[in-house]
């Protein structure tokens, strides 16, 4: 079920992923200089194998687990490549680029043969609009997840006092890390609520009623609140910089743990069984 | 008669600075003293001088390497009035190729005192301009200076030898810029108003910082700094109030006991909603207690944490150093290259003209005939005659030229290809005669 696009997304992925980390490394290569650009093309490339995928399907290509991970994964490449060429941060791609490929290889190793029918119920336009708040929401958690690994790992060498290691030289001040992960935050909790918002509406659209109780829709409210408290916690008391980052990979570990769990316990219909 | 490089001089590793200081030239003498040295020393084609507070050095461009030092010391000596026995021992020379790799490590500053330091290519650009001024560089030290700069330009670009901190005060400042994205918007208080803590202001300044709090036990002080930096002065007394504004903290103050410790700092640090705070802690005994340090936000560098920074980036410079040699020996051969080939320019010409000559006296001898024949047929035979010479003079001259035939002296070779195709020669041996019969033969 794989696509055409699949391997030459595949590759721009890999290229991408060993030169950020030659660059981290600090070895000056061409590969290291076409980082970027491979991240991109190989993002460009997925875009038509999902467009594949999803007309094949008629609609956004994510009825099973493994599908949405690619998607997610997907949406994680575009938002890092923003994060990375207008907040100049490379430094995030040595995170980005890697997770990708490896979340996009496993699924094409994997790929389950038959592709599953989309149920009627679910070929709504709400589908496409729910699940790409929702998945883009993750991306940016996940970027933020990678911004607070780097700023934590710098401030550690800061606090160390061995700070000036040649390759440090590009990485960013702490504060412009801590600003850019407030950034991530609250743009993906704007994208996490919306999609609560358009789920319920859809829901209720469909069966007559805005929420269900099923796991996955309280296990976003969880996160949802997570989310919240992290960024209220900044606004009033001022946590920011290590702590900030420390709880932001904590929510983050929460999130994987959830994501991952609900859908592979595969209950309610966030599960694929849509009574 | 080959030109050839030299270098001669001291530098700040051969010679102490009370020998560098009576050779040394003020900048604006140099350009006199060019001329004059060109005066003083005839074997010397093309001269510059290089005197910074690390380094004099002649360098010239020469066929006869030997006595144009020995003419250059003896001026050296004269003209500073210095006894040549008194610097001869701290002299060292670099002839032909050891010259040229010498300029170009002086310009990548590989041969500086701080490895890496910015200032000596431009110390190199104004000896070079100073040359071209005087009239005492020409078509070799122009090419040389040149390439120089272009190395330098190179190893600074694919090495990382600029990097890093080689002072306690760059060192604080190199910090500041990986805590803090912007200076601009960031408050300093300086604790003691002592000269390190003014040289770092300076440089914390230049990063734009734009509020500068003064605090000393000695108001006054504080007061004329303030003044000096356009910062506020603030009573010593009265200065805890100011801690919670502060981003940097910088403590140069003479005091037995820390004077921030962790408890009063932690109410701060609340305070300003955990916003970083950089502590510079230049006095000793420290003015900073070193717990600070834990607490969360706080980074403090006492001075042995500075001097560390500043060791360690020495020692990546250094091992950068090693990258740069690479290129500039690598550079260094295609400056040689070039040089030979310009030695080789005057033997091509005689060649050239001579295998010329002898195509248009055959040319001649045989005019009468050319004569009778069409037009069309004396083009045939002018193109012909032409199209041989060529040919053969292109294999001759491009195997000089690269050393693709194996020959390891162009110049040499060149030397021999030249007097043997030479004019003169050929008529004394009866050359010309040989031939002309051998031809009338085959008619």
């Amino acid at each position: 079920m794989n696509t055409a696009w699949l391997i030459p997304a595949l590759a721009c992925y890999a290229l991408s992923a060993t030169g950020f980390t030659m660059e981290r490394a600090g070895m000056h290569s061409r590969l290291a200089r076409w980082a970027i650009p491979m991240l991109a093309a190989g993002a460009a490339l997925q875009t038509g194998d999902l467009l594949m995928r999803g007309i094949r399907a008629g609609n956004v290509p994510v009825t099973n687990f493994g599908q949405s991970l690619v998607f997610l994964a997907w949406l994680t490449a575009l938002a890092g490549l923003v994060v990375i060429v207008r907040m100049r941060m490379p430094v995030i791609g040595v995170y980005v680029a890697p997770i990708v490929f490896v979340v996009l290889a496993l699924e094409a190793a994997t790929m389950r043969q038959a592709h599953l029918a989309m149920p009627q119920t679910l070929r709504s336009v709400w589908l496409p609009i729910h699940v790409t708040l929702a998945l883009l929401g993750y991306a940016l958690f996940v970027i933020a997840a990678g911004v607070s690994l780097v700023y934590l790992v710098y401030e550690r060498r800061l606090k160390a006092k061995r700070p000036l290691m040649p390759t440090d030289e590009r990485t960013p001040s702490l504060e412009k890390l801590d600003r850019i992960n407030y950034r991530l935050l609250g743009w993906g909790f704007l994208m996490l609520s919306l999609a609560i918002v358009t789920g319920a509406i859809w829901a209720d659209a469909t069966w007559g009623h805005f929420w269900s109780w099923e796991p996955a829709q309280s296990w976003t409210l969880v996160i949802w609140f997570l989310y919240a408290g992290l960024l209220e916690s900044r606004l009033t008391v001022g946590w920011r910089g290590r702590r900030a980052a420390a709880l932001t990979i904590a929510v983050f570990t929460v999130l994987v743990g959830s994501f991952v769990g609900v859908s592979l316990l595969a209950t309610g219909k966030h599960g694929g069984n849509f009574g | 008669m080959r030109e050839s490089l030299f270098i001669f001089g001291v530098n700040h590793r051969t010679a102490p600075v009370a020998v560098r200081e009576r050779l040394a030239y003020p900048e604006g003498e140099i350009v006199a003293a060019l001329a004059r040295l060109k005066e003083a020393a005839p074997t010397i084609d093309e001269v510059a001088l290089i005197s910074t507070c690390n380094r004099v050095e002649i360098m010239g461009v020469t066929t006869a390497p030997d006595r144009a030092q020995t003419e250059a010391t003896d001026f050296l000596a004269g003209d500073r009035g210095v006894d040549a026995t008194a610097f001869a021992p701290a002299l060292y020379t670099h002839q032909a190729r050891s010259a040229v790799r010498h300029l170009f490590r002086v310009g990548a500053s590989l041969d500086s005192m701080v490895v890496g330091e910015p200032q000596i290519l431009g110390q190199l650009k104004n000896a070079y301009a100073q040359a071209a001024t005087a009239g005492t560089a020409g078509l070799v030290l122009h090419r040389a200076f040149h390439k120089a700069f272009s190395v330098a330009k190179r190893v600074r670009k694919a090495t990382l030898i600029g990097h890093g901190s080689v002072s306690v005060s760059s060192a604080a400042v190199g910090l500041a810029a990986k805590i803090f994205d912007t200076l601009t918007d960031k408050t300093v208080l300086l604790i003691g108003a002592g000269q390190m803590a003014e040289l770092t202001a300076r440089n914390l300044k230049r990063l734009g910082v734009q509020s500068l709090l003064i605090t000393s036990r000695t108001f006054d002080n504080a007061v004329a700094l303030a003044r000096k930096l356009d910062g506020t002065a603030v009573p010593f007394d009265n200065f805890r109030p100011y801690l919670k504004l502060a981003d940097v903290v910088v403590g140069s103050v003479a005091a037995a006991a820390p004077v921030i410790g962790p408890e009063e700092f932690e109410g701060v640090i609340r305070e300003r909603r955990y916003r970083p705070v950089f502590m510079i802690d230049l006095g000793v005994p420290r003015n900073f207690d070193q717990r600070l340090n834990a607490l969360e936000n706080v980074y403090l560098y006492d001075i042995d944490d500075l001097s560390t920074v500043v060791r360690e980036s020495i020692g990546d410079r250094e091992r950068e150093a090693e990258k740069a040699e690479g290129i500039v020996d690598l550079e260094v051969d295609s400056f040689l290259k070039w040089l030979d080939g310009l030695e080789l320019v005057p033997a091509i010409k005689d060649i050239r003209s001579s295998v010329e000559q002898l195509r248009e006296l055959e040319l001649e001898r045989h005019r009468a005939w050319l004569a009778g024949l069409a037009p069309g047929e004396r083009e045939r035979i002018e193109s012909m005659t032409r199209g041989l010479v060529n040919k053969l003079l292109h294999r001759i001259l491009s195997g000089l030229r690269d050393g693709r035939a194996g020959i390891p002296d162009g110049v040499h070779a060149a030397e021999i290809a030249r007097r043997l195709l030479s004019t003169e020669l050929a008529i004394e041996g009866g050359a010309l005669i040989d031939d002309d019969r051998d031809e009338d033969d085959d008619l």
